[in-house]
């Protein structure tokens, strides 16, 4: 009877360990409930605790020898000796048996108050420690966002709820499976995307695929994407819609349940990600590339390629042109990489070297490239290309400055020498010097000179420079006679002797001299009517800025060769027209796009025959047109003015509201296509109005507060007022009339 | 003091001398036998003074005096307590009371003059003052909006522009349009003054009633105070205009495409050749037009016509046009082409100078217009439409009607140049201001600033309709009073039992509502003091002393303090209870 108290402590023992084992579990499942939400989770914490709880506390290795050995510590009527009361009486001794019976006897009240050693009051202060812990993890969470669960309950699901109050006896349909598959095309390489979350962001072209089930009956499952009603297929149990997302947008889901309520689903997005055209970059090449004749013409090309789904295919255009002004012709040429490109990368880098002889480019010819690469976008795809390179064999033989010789008419004026014809002239003069008088000399170097400053002059007007010729030639002075003035007179007199007058228009004297009355004529310069008007500097436009430098450089050179000329040292003026005719070339190959424009005279009208013909058949004509004007979002600030006075509870919601409402959504949704992220609020806001139950007054506040915030302002319009007119103000306008 | 003594109680004066001479005489008759002896003279005197004594007590002498009864303050709210304790220290006594609007002041039936510390009285509550002496001594401590001015109803696309002086305004607060939702349209940051004058403008984005607030923040966002300021918009309706021109220009032809498009309804008339014209009709127009005769020209709101178009109207078309101008209200807008200019004064009623200038900048960002190197010569008729400041455009009235014109030439440019919303700008401008208006029946004003709740609501009716009502919640009708000098005009008061909007109807063919907006009690009560402050400033004037004639008046009978009569009493009697036991 004695051993078996002592079994019915260790008992007790035991269990005390269980029930210890079983706290810290409960709180840990707890904590875990809490925190995830979910029962599954919390249950399994549990399971899993409560195992390493009694794995860790062991009640089973809780032996009678424990038992006995902590009886006999603490309680002093065990006289160590309730080991005795395990051991059968008959393999005992007589004292043995004695002491056994005594301490039976003596043990037995005290024994069942004995308490087993325990951390009972921890186990349970740490159950509750963590069942508080969970509740503080689930508020902080919840005022943070739980990254956990927060997306599930309110993201992830739709949630419908019905449009009207309803008076159903029926149970309200409930969605129980949502399936969203999203295909994404082929060549994206993606596998199809499997979500139950309705917001969905796709690449364009990808197919969406929603599967609903319901269990209750419902009717007329319908997908609203943005007023454009779309019906589900019923398909066994579920409803299946699929559809190609082609641009972005928002939708709900509508249904009837078997008694003709209706429910509408909250708003979604779908946002159409456009695939994103390569991007192809050029390294390492200035954009124009220069070579001589002589030179190795290539030209290493390093490209690197990218694009968000992977490149199809790349290639150079490369386009030479030959020749120049009207008779330059083109040659466009695809040159594939030498390297195969792969299909499918995201990211590539080709290098290409290009020979231009093996274009067979010539010098003067000129070579414009670029790459070109393609995506793997289906049915058409995405084409981008680099910036257009130049490549230019410079081009040392046409130098002629023709004013476009292949122009039928040749303008050029029969004294207008160019720089090459200067230098050949002055050329020939430093030869004829021996043999000719001094003033023969002088006066062919003038004339020289006077070419030079011609031509300088002509090239000023390219740059936009006054035309300086009439104040030069009014600077000469005329007196034929007076040839042998005084030195003191000054340059020109001393010009005056050895000028042939060219410097004055009246050259050859055909018309009699009128001192500066032939300025005016003399301005205009022949080729005035063929060219741009360049008077301006501001509008001259002809010259990129580097070529408007080598020009004024040029010009500038010039004037110090006409000085020489002047002076009559042509051989010093000599380097000097070398060096001009030498940036005069350089400029002329690198700009020479000017078309000649020919004006068009019309004939002229005869005064006496204007405003006299035959008015006869003339009639009347009529002309009959009508606008549908609508101001901008008109039913948006209709729903304003309609919220105000639903917000005054002024009338009920109606129907009309509701559509009201609807076609306001509809036209803020177009809108709010270019800026999903300002409207969905707003447009949530008039979907949620569908709702009976969100039919409050600070629902109402709140939609027309966004409604208000993203509406533009109203244009203007003129519009008839209303005016009282009293007799009295009547009477005082009168009067103001009458004695004006 | 020459007043002399005048017993209040002078109706007993009779009985208690006869009574007071019986009790002497008693008293002497009892005394007799001691008649020989000094005391007995002792005691007469004693007891004389004892029974005069005891007279007094009865008969209450007073004198008049400059008195504190006759004054009294009212309190009302906003007084300074200072200005109280100082009125207080003069006038010992002096009643107060503390004034509820609506409340009849208990203290006016025995003072006859007060002095009024505080805002004032209620302007309905000036009767109970009617026949006494007030000194109003008003209060400084107005702070806050004293003035929100405004146009409280206008049509959809017109701006709402406020005009608000806010007293005392504390530096880094913001003052902040917010419209019924509460969005911000418009702030302004207030200064370290007296009082700020702020302008806020804002274009309200839909029709209807609304009630739009004035805020008053922290420089930390944090909302001072809040006012609302309730508005109507209302929506306009198209125009029916008539165009006319000799040819086509751009300029026409982008004026027409506008107002086309915006729903007007358009006949245009371009002449093709001699006698033979293009008439184009949009939205519904209808009719041909060649001469201009007062019947054809009613029914439009506005004639555009060009220079040379308006110079060759017959003499017939011409009246016709001015005869329907002056008593229907059309708008006639001229285009101006350089011949307007040059007309004589009899050709043409715009008169301009030349000013050599040929561009003009409008608009955000600026633009640069082209205009005609003149200006408007400033007669006392003509007016001049502005657009930030500059005059673009001008008009005669012309009775009902007006005459108008610009100087701007070439804005069609501005759609050219893609600057659609500023050309709506400018043309919506000029003709607004020029269009004819639709002629209402019936005018409604607000007597009353800030109406309130269980307040008298003055109001003005002005109409030329005889037979008509003014019905408030569908079967009470208001009284009307037609003024006395002006006829059709008429007043009435209501009592506004709610606050928010209210509304008064006119029964009589149609119906016209008016809506006014009754605010809370702590609503706009800074403005309320204020303009309480200025009505009683103009009742009782601002001078802080009572009129002479009515300071003649206060002065009033002081009863001599009986206390004295007591300690006489008391001596005398004590003597004559004294005297036997000294004797002894």
């Amino acid at each position: 009877m004695g051993g078996r108290s002592i079994k019915q402590f260790q008992k007790r023992w035991q269990r005390s360990k269980y029930l210890e084992g079983l706290f810290y579990a409960i709180g840990f499942g707890g904590l875990v409930y809490l925190l995830t939400h979910n029962l599954v989770h919390g249950v399994i914490g549990f399971i899993v605790s409560a195992a390493i709880a009694v794995f860790v506390l062991r009640p089973w290795s809780i032996s009678q020898e424990n038992a006995v050995s902590y009886i006999d510590a603490h309680l002093p009527q065990a006289g160590f000796s309730s080991g005795l009361l395990l051991s059968p009486s008959n393999e005992l001794s007589d004292l043995s048996k004695l002491q056994q019976y005594r301490v039976a006897l003596q043990l037995q009240p005290v024994l069942s108050k004995l308490r087993p050693p325990h951390n009972l009051l921890k186990a349970t202060l740490i159950m509750f420690a963590m069942i508080l812990l969970g509740l503080a993890g689930r508020f902080v969470f919840s005022k943070v966002g739980n990254p956990l669960d927060g997306n599930k309950s309110t993201k992830e699901q739709i949630t419908f709820s019905p449009k009207d109050n309803l008076s159903t006896s029926i149970k309200i349909p409930e969605l129980t499976g949502t399936k969203i598959t999203v295909r994404y095309p082929g060549y994206t390489g993606k596998s199809a995307l499997d979500t139950s979350d309705p917001n969905i962001k796709a690449v364009q072209g990808s197919s969406i695929q929603w599967n609903l089930e319901f269990d209750g009956g419902v009717q007329g499952v319908q997908l609203d994407l943005m007023g454009e009603l779309i019906d589900f297929a019923k398909i066994d149990e579920s409803y299946r819609l699929t559809k190609n997302l082609e641009a972005s947008g928002f939708y709900s889901f509508t249904f009837k349940d078997s008694e003709g309520n209706n429910y509408v689903s909250d708003l979604y997005s779908l946002e159409m990600v456009k695939d994103e055209p390569p991007m192809v970059q050029i390294e390492g090449l200035d954009s124009y590339s220069y070579f001589e004749f002589d030179d190795e013409k290539r030209l290493m090309l390093n490209t690197s390629i990218s694009d968000d789904f992977g490149i199809a295919d790349a290639y150079i255009i490369a386009t030479v042109s030959k020749g120049s002004g009207e008779s330059v012709k083109f040659r466009e040429e695809t040159i594939r990489f030498n390297k195969a490109v792969p299909k499918g990368n995201k990211r590539m880098d080709l290098q290409q070297p290009l020979d231009l002889d093996d274009l067979k480019m010539d010098p003067g010819d000129e070579l414009y490239f670029y790459v070109e690469a393609l995506d793997q976008k289906r049915p058409s795809p995405n084409v981008a290309r680099s910036e257009t390179y130049f490549a230019v064999i410079r081009d040392t033989v046409t130098d002629m400055f023709a004013v476009e010789g292949n122009l039928g008419v040749d303008l050029m004026p029969d004294y207008f020498r160019s720089q090459r014809q200067l230098i050949i002239d002055t050329e020939k003069l430093i030869a004829d010097k021996p043999n000719i008088s001094e003033k023969d000399f002088k006066f062919r170097s003038n004339e020289l000179g006077f070419d030079q400053k011609q031509l300088r002059l002509k090239y000023g007007q390219f740059m936009g420079d006054e035309t300086e010729m009439q104040a030069a030639a009014g600077a000469v002075s005329h007196n034929d006679g007076e040839t042998e003035q005084s030195n003191e007179g000054g340059e020109e007199d001393l010009l005056d002797e050895y000028s042939h007058k060219h410097d004055s228009d009246n050259e050859h004297n055909l018309v009699e001299e009128h001192g500066d009355e032939n300025e005016g004529q003399e301005a205009e310069d022949p080729l005035h009517d063929y060219l741009h008007n360049h008077s301006d500097p501001e509008e001259s436009t002809l010259f990129e800025k580097s070529l408007k430098a080598k020009l004024r450089d040029a010009l500038n050179i010039m004037w110090d060769a006409e000085l020489h000329l002047r002076l009559y040292e042509p051989e010093k003026s000599l380097p000097f027209q070398y060096d001009a005719l030498e940036i005069i070339q350089e400029i002329k190959n690198s700009a020479r796009i000017y078309v000649h424009r020919i004006g068009f005279d019309p004939p002229p009208i005869k005064e006496e025959n204007r405003l006299s013909g035959d008015v006869e058949n003339i009639t009347n004509y009529d002309k009959r047109q009508e606008f549908e004007y609508q101001k901008s979002f008109a039913s948006t600030r209709e729903a304003i003015s309609r919220l105000e006075s639903l917000i005054q509870g002024k009338k009920k919601f109606d129907a009309g509201d509701s559509a009201l409402f609807v076609d306001a959504g509809n036209e803020l949704a177009q809108r709010a296509v270019s800026e999903p992220l300002k409207y969905i609020k707003v447009l949530q806001g008039l979907r949620d109005l569908e709702k009976a139950a969100n039919r409050s007054k600070e629902n109402y506040s709140e939609v027309q507060k966004n409604l208000l915030s993203v509406l533009p302002q109203i244009e203007d319009i003129p519009m008839k007022k209303t005016k009282y007119y009293s007799e009295i103000n009547s009477l005082y306008l009168k009067e103001l009339g009458v004695y004006e | 003091m020459n007043d002399g003594v005048v017993f209040l109680n002078q109706n007993l004066l009779w009985p208690v001398i006869i009574v007071g001479l019986v009790l002497w005489v008693v008293f002497i008759w009892k005394e007799w036998s001691q008649r020989k002896e000094r005391r007995f003279y002792v005691k007469l005197i004693a007891s004389f003074l004892a029974i005069v004594s005891l007279c007094m007590i009865v008969l209450k002498p007073s004198t008049y005096q400059e008195s504190e009864r006759g004054k009294g303050i009212v309190l009302t709210a906003g007084y300074s307590p200072t200005q109280l304790d100082s009125l207080k220290s003069i006038y010992k006594r002096i009643k107060t009371e503390e004034y509820t609007k609506g409340r009849t002041l208990s203290l006016l039936t025995d003072v006859d003059s007060i002095f009024l510390l505080g805002h004032g009285l209620e302007a309905f509550d000036f009767w109970q003052v009617e026949n006494k002496s007030v000194a109003f001594l008003g209060s400084d401590e107005i702070e806050g909006w004293t003035v929100i001015s405004r146009n409280n109803e206008m049509i959809l696309g017109e701006p709402l522009e406020i005009r608000a002086k806010y007293a005392k305004p504390k530096a880094g607060h913001w003052a902040i349009l917010a419209d019924n939702a509460e969005n911000p349209l418009d702030s302004v940051l207030f200064e370290e003054t007296d009082a700020q004058v702020v302008t806020l403008s804002a274009e309200p984005k839909a029709s209807g009633k609304f009630v739009y607030h004035l805020l008053e923040k922290r420089g930390d966002g944090e909302v001072v105070s809040n006012e609302p300021v309730p508005i109507q918009v209302k929506e306009g309706r198209p125009l029916k205009i008539l165009m006319v021109n000799t040819f086509p220009t751009f300029e026409t032809k982008y004026l027409k495409n506008f107002l086309t498009e915006k729903g007007h309804e358009v006949l245009a008339r371009t002449q093709l050749t001699k006698g033979k014209y293009k008439f184009e009709y949009f939205n519904g127009a209808s009719g041909s037009m060649y001469g201009f005769t007062s019947e054809n020209l009613k029914e439009y709101d506005l004639l555009i016509i060009d220079t040379d178009s308006y110079t060759g109207l017959g003499r017939a078309s011409k009246e016709a046009m001015e005869e329907v101008a002056e008593s229907q209200g059309l708008g006639v807008f001229v285009q101006a082409g350089e011949g307007l200019f040059r007309l004589s004064k009899s050709q043409s009623p715009f008169q301009f100078n030349r000013d050599y200038v040929t561009e003009i900048v409008l608009g955000q960002p600026a633009q640069t217009l082209s205009k005609y190197p003149y200006e408007f010569k400033e007669t006392l008729r003509s007016q001049e439409i502005l657009m930030d400041s500059v005059a673009v455009a001008a008009y005669l009235p012309i009775q009902k009607g007006k005459i108008g014109t610009t100087l701007l030439q070439n804005t069609y440019q501005l759609i050219l140049d893609g600057k659609e919303a500023l050309y709506a700008q400018i043309w919506t401008q000029i003709l607004n201001n020029i269009a004819k208006e639709q002629e209402s029946m019936l005018k409604w004003t607000a007597i009353t600033q800030i109406p309130r709740r269980d307040e008298p609501f003055q109001f003005e009716v002005q109409t030329p309709l005889t037979d008509f009502q003014v019905q408030v919640n569908d079967d009470e009708i208001i009284p009307l009073l037609e003024d006395v000098l002006v006829p059709n005009k008429f007043t009435g008061v209501v009592y506004p039992k709610k606050t928010g909007w209210n509304q008064l109807r006119v029964f009589s063919d149609s119906i016209l509502p008016l809506s006014y907006f009754v605010y809370e009690d702590e609503e706009l009560q800074s403005i309320g003091q204020s303009e309480i402050m200025k009505v009683n400033y103009r009742k009782f004037g601002s001078k802080n002393t009572f009129d002479d004639s009515a300071s003649i008046l206060n002065k009033e009978l002081e009863p001599v303090s009986p206390f004295w009569f007591y300690i006489l009493l008391l001596f005398s009697l004590g003597w004559i209870w004294l005297e036997p036991k000294l004797s002894y």
